[in-house]
């Protein structure tokens, strides 16, 4: 597939029009909050804010949604139970190398071995058009962790070559929405110009991680027993924001909600996660993980190598909202890791 | 049968009141689904039995005392609703937290300005079967419970801190704003509603099982706030504790 | 990615199932046995769960307690303990609830066949046992000497009386029980933890399996009396308890450090269990 250069003028009437024709369908984009990001429903391109540095909540959120009914039910003497699957239509727009590499890490946890018809029909209607992240948030680590580019789970990638966009064309449904949009095809120059733009921006993470990432998952082997989780977990106040603003974390609660006319009612999954206290307690008043330092070197673990052993994705992409999160400036995986490796 | 429910009301203040006539209209008109028997009118306390009863304010005196245990005799579930009956109202969510030993230290001196005040929750007289917190309590969670009643499931207190919905609701955090917040150490349940409408959780809800209330001092002392900006805030939403200053 | 889902695929819905008969076995636990609405087995190995909803209320994973060589229904027993458990004791006969599973590994059988067998079952631990003890007797050929020892803290808890007296007749295998204790005479059997069972019986711990369940303290004590008899690690078999939402490795809740205890459990061998610091 052919790689294409866009003009800002050009690329804003191609989202314009996704937005008029919802050839792609709903399309959502990074939009300023306050001083700050998220992604939202744009109304038009004028709202898309393709430089900036963090999403308040990774795009994950549109396949797996803070709170997502699953099933509809009616009492009776043979209950009626219906499954619900939202699957409609979306097109993200503006979306970092790393959300994208969260995303997969999801495609990896939700499809395999008990596909999940909720996450994968969504995915399987959306299109995703990335931006390279030419300004990365102070506590991001996405260079360390390799995530800072990628080279797959995108139907488009815009980088910004100075004047214009490098449109990097992942797959046929991206090569066939940018047909449609004013473009011209890239030349080895323009390709240079973004390989160049991308190796610019590495330099401009400022956490670093003291080893490289494939070596986490031995550096935590050897150190269960290391000082610095406890250390860490001390201020820990267990209020789940790191969990809650990570692109990586996968998990949930189930809960019934009856209508109040008792004539049925609906199941709904939550966003859960290990850092709160409950997450792996039983009906006996066990709880398995019981201690704060336990649910924060828990934490460390899934992120630096339960996760990347079962699905071959690490557990985290270095994006840094949980650093910018935590209230108690414990949370960045980045940080544990070197201590560890430091000996501290 | 429909379960029979009645509010009782004690010494509270007027915003908790607005709010509980809120949602007995709700569940009137809504659902139909219980027989409201009671509604706040204190002295026409005749022979009848609860389903359940909510109880709002705090006792504070001995007719009150006696009262409750009537209503307690009568009730198969008694539920404190609001700040003032599940805590008695910041005064004892203070001293809830001053249990944990640590909070000494956020108070300081200032804590024992609190001790002065009589009210206690109504836990402190009779048994309490559920506890609605909240300055105002949050109607859905009213709702939650009677549906918990018709169901027969279970009504759990929402364990999370309010950081935790206030994440899920995509706000800006308090404290990126420059302000302080109580949420991660506060019982969440209410939507993180005030952070949601631009301001901060003054933890009406009452704390967590375990506050970290340490690592909340170092917090409000790293963005150059003290434990008297806090209490200042904490005064807004509760009129008794202005009076007793 | 799977492309041909569709929402009738979804992991959460579950499968009515009709309640046909309901027993007491205790104060707080009793047996319930279900017949799905369109016909169909539940299909499970000795040792794998489901998921039973309560619509309303929730779902809660639940053991199954009858052997899968029992045909047309299945049964599982429960202990009252939270809202799911305690608004299922309320069901009568007729009442209809959702099934998911079955879920979760089972016993390794194939491994179990042409082996001599130790069941060590603790209380409650016998609803999952009960399920391979039965497969045991109705494949009996399959397998070797079979010893089974169960305990409960007094007369009055135990469970599967009826069951419990045929196995003691039964001579297809030793049936050995004893209670923690007893305040009355309304026992005239062992007394003492079931570690005290041990002596009693007599078996090749390079050809036997032992598999035990029970409440956690039990497998501190049971482990270490079957290591001294000589069992090896991956020759103790031990089925673990996790809090539960999904049951199909989604939902995270039960794991023990990288593994699913929906998936890769609840079945685990000693030798694993020893490998995983979250385990014990
Ligand atoms: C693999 C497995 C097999 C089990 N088999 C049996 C059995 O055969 N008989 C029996 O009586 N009990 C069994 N249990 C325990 C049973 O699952 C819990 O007692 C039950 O979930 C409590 O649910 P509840 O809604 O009544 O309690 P609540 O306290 O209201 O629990 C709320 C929810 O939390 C989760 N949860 C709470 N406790 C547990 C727990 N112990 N294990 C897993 N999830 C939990 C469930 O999703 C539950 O619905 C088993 C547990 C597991 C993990
Ligand atoms: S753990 Fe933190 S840095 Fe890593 S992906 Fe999650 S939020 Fe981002
Ligand atoms: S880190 Fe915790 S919350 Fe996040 S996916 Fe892993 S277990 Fe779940
Ligand atoms: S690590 Fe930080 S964000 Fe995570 S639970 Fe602890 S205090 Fe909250
Ligand atoms: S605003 Fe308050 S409740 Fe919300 S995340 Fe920040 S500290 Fe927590
Ligand atoms: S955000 Fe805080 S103050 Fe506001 S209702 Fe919730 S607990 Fe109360
Ligand atoms: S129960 Fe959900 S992952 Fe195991």
């Amino acid at each position: 597939m052919q790689n294409r250069v866009i003009s800002k003028k050009d690329l804003a009437g191609f989202v314009d029009d996704l937005i008029k024709t919802k050839a792609a369908g709903e399309v959502i984009g990074i939009k300023a909050k306050d001083d700050k990001f998220n992604f939202g429903t744009l109304k038009n391109a004028a709202e898309l804010r393709l430089d900036y540095d963090i999403a308040l909540l990774p795009p994950k959120k549109y396949f797996f949604p803070q709170i997502e009914t699953v099933l509809k039910y009616e009492f009776g003497a043979t209950p009626k139970v219906e499954p619900v699957v939202d699957d409609k239509a979306m097109c993200l727009v503006g979306v970092h190398p790393f959300d994208i590499r969260g995303i997969l890490l999801f495609d990896a946890v939700y499809g395999g071995a008990n596909p999940d018809a909720n996450l994968l029909m969504k995915r399987r209607n959306s299109t995703i058009i990335g931006v390279d992240c030419l300004t990365p948030n102070p506590k991001s680590f996405a260079a360390s962790m390799g995530t800072a580019v990628t080279d797959e789970g995108f139907d488009l990638m815009l980088t910004d070559i100075g004047g214009d966009y490098f449109v990097t064309v992942g797959t046929t449904k991206g090569d066939s929405l940018i047909k449609k949009a004013k473009t011209r095809d890239a030349t080895p120059a323009d390709q240079e110009k973004r390989d160049k733009v991308r190796k610019d921006t590495l330099k401009k993470y400022q956490v670093t991680l003291k080893m490289k990432a494939d070596e986490i998952p031995a550096l935590l082997d050897a150190n269960w027993e290391s000082k610095v989780f406890n250390d860490k977990a001390a201020t820990c106040f267990s209020c789940g924001s790191c969990v809650m603003v990570c692109p990586t974390c996968v998990c949930f609660d189930v809960q019934d909600d009856p209508a109040l006319n008792l004539k049925g009612g609906e199941r709904y999954r939550r966003w859960d996660g290990c850092m709160l206290t409950e997450f792996a307690k039983v009906a006996s008043g066990e709880n398995f993980r019981e201690h704060k330092e336990q649910r924060f070197r828990h934490r460390m673990y899934r992120k630096g190598k339960y996760l990347l052993e079962r699905y071959k994705y690490l557990g985290c992409v270095g994006c840094g909202r949980c650093a910018i999160a935590c209230l108690a400036q414990i949370a960045s995986p980045a940080e544990t890791f070197n201590l560890i490796k430091e000996g501290k | 049968m429909k379960p029979r429910v009645a509010f009782f009301d004690f010494t509270g203040c007027e915003g908790c009141q607005l709010e509980v006539l809120n949602f007995n209209l709700e569940i009137v008109d809504l659902i139909g689904a219980v027989d409201i028997v009671e509604f706040r009118e204190a002295s026409s306390d005749h022979s009848d039995e609860y389903d359940i009863a909510f109880i709002e304010g705090s006792q504070t005196t001995d007719r009150d005392v006696e009262r409750i245990q009537k209503i307690r005799e009568r009730a198969k579930i008694l539920v404190a609703l609001g700040a003032c009956s599940c805590t008695g109202g910041v005064n004892a969510l203070k001293n809830r937290f001053s249990m944990e030993e640590n909070l000494k230290v956020v108070y300081g001196d200032s804590a024992k300005l609190y001790t002065t005040i009589p009210t206690r929750p109504t836990s402190a007289y009779v048994k309490v079967d559920a506890f609605i917190h909240g300055c105002p309590p949050n109607r859905n969670e009213v709702i939650r419970l009677v549906k918990c009643l018709l169901t027969g499931k279970k009504f759990e207190l929402y364990h999370d801190p309010v950081c935790v919905e206030c994440k899920l609701a995509e706000n800006i955090c308090a404290f990126e704003r420059g302000e302080f917040c109580l949420g991660p150490v506060t019982r969440g349940g209410c939507n993180a509603v005030c952070v949601t409408g631009g301001r901060k959780c003054w933890g009406c809800r009452a704390p967590v099982d375990e506050p970290n209330v340490n690592s909340e001092k170092e917090l409000l002392a790293r963005y150059g706030l003290t434990v008297d900006d806090m209490l200042m805030q904490l005064k807004i939403f509760n009129g008794a504790l202005e009076v007793s200053k | 990615m799977v492309m041909q889902l569709s929402a009738k695929q979804s992991l959460h819905l579950p499968r009515i199932a009709e309640l046909i008969r309901v027993e007491a076995l205790s104060d707080r636990e009793k047996v319930f046995e279900f017949k799905f609405d369109d016909g169909k087995e539940l299909g499970q190995m000795p040792g794998q769960f489901v998921e039973i909803s309560i619509f309303g209320v929730g779902e809660a994973p639940i053991s199954v307690t009858s052997s899968p060589t029992h045909k047309g229904s299945f049964e599982l027993a429960v202990r009252a303990t939270g809202s799911v458990t305690n608004k299922l004791h309320t069901l009568d006969k007729g009442a209809k609830v959702g099934i998911r599973g079955p879920f979760g590994n089972g016993f390794p059988i194939q491994t179990l066949k042409g082996k001599d067998i130790l069941f060590v079952a603790g209380g409650i631990g016998l609803f999952p046992l009960r399920s391979l003890i039965n497969y045991v007797l109705d494949n009996r050929k399959d397998f070797g000497e079979v010893n089974t020892l169960f305990g409960c803290r007094s007369p009055q808890e135990r469970l599967f009386i009826g069951q419990l007296a045929e196995w003691n007749s039964c001579k297809d295998m030793c049936f050995l029980e004893t209670v923690d204790r007893c305040a009355d005479d309304s026992w005239s059997g062992n007394v003492g933890v079931i570690t005290t069972l041990f002596p009693k019986v007599s078996f090749d711990p390079a050809k036997t399996y032992a598999i035990v369940v029970g409440p956690p303290i039990m497998y501190r004590f049971v482990i270490a009396e079957c290591l001294k008899k000589g069992l090896a690690d991956d020759h103790i078999i031990m089925s673990l308890e996790r809090r539960m939402k999904c049951g199909v490795g989604k939902c995270g809740h039960c794991q023990i450090n990288g593994l699913y205890c929906c998936q890769e459990g609840p079945v685990f061998t000693y030798a694993q269990v020893k490998s995983l610091k979250e385990a014990v």
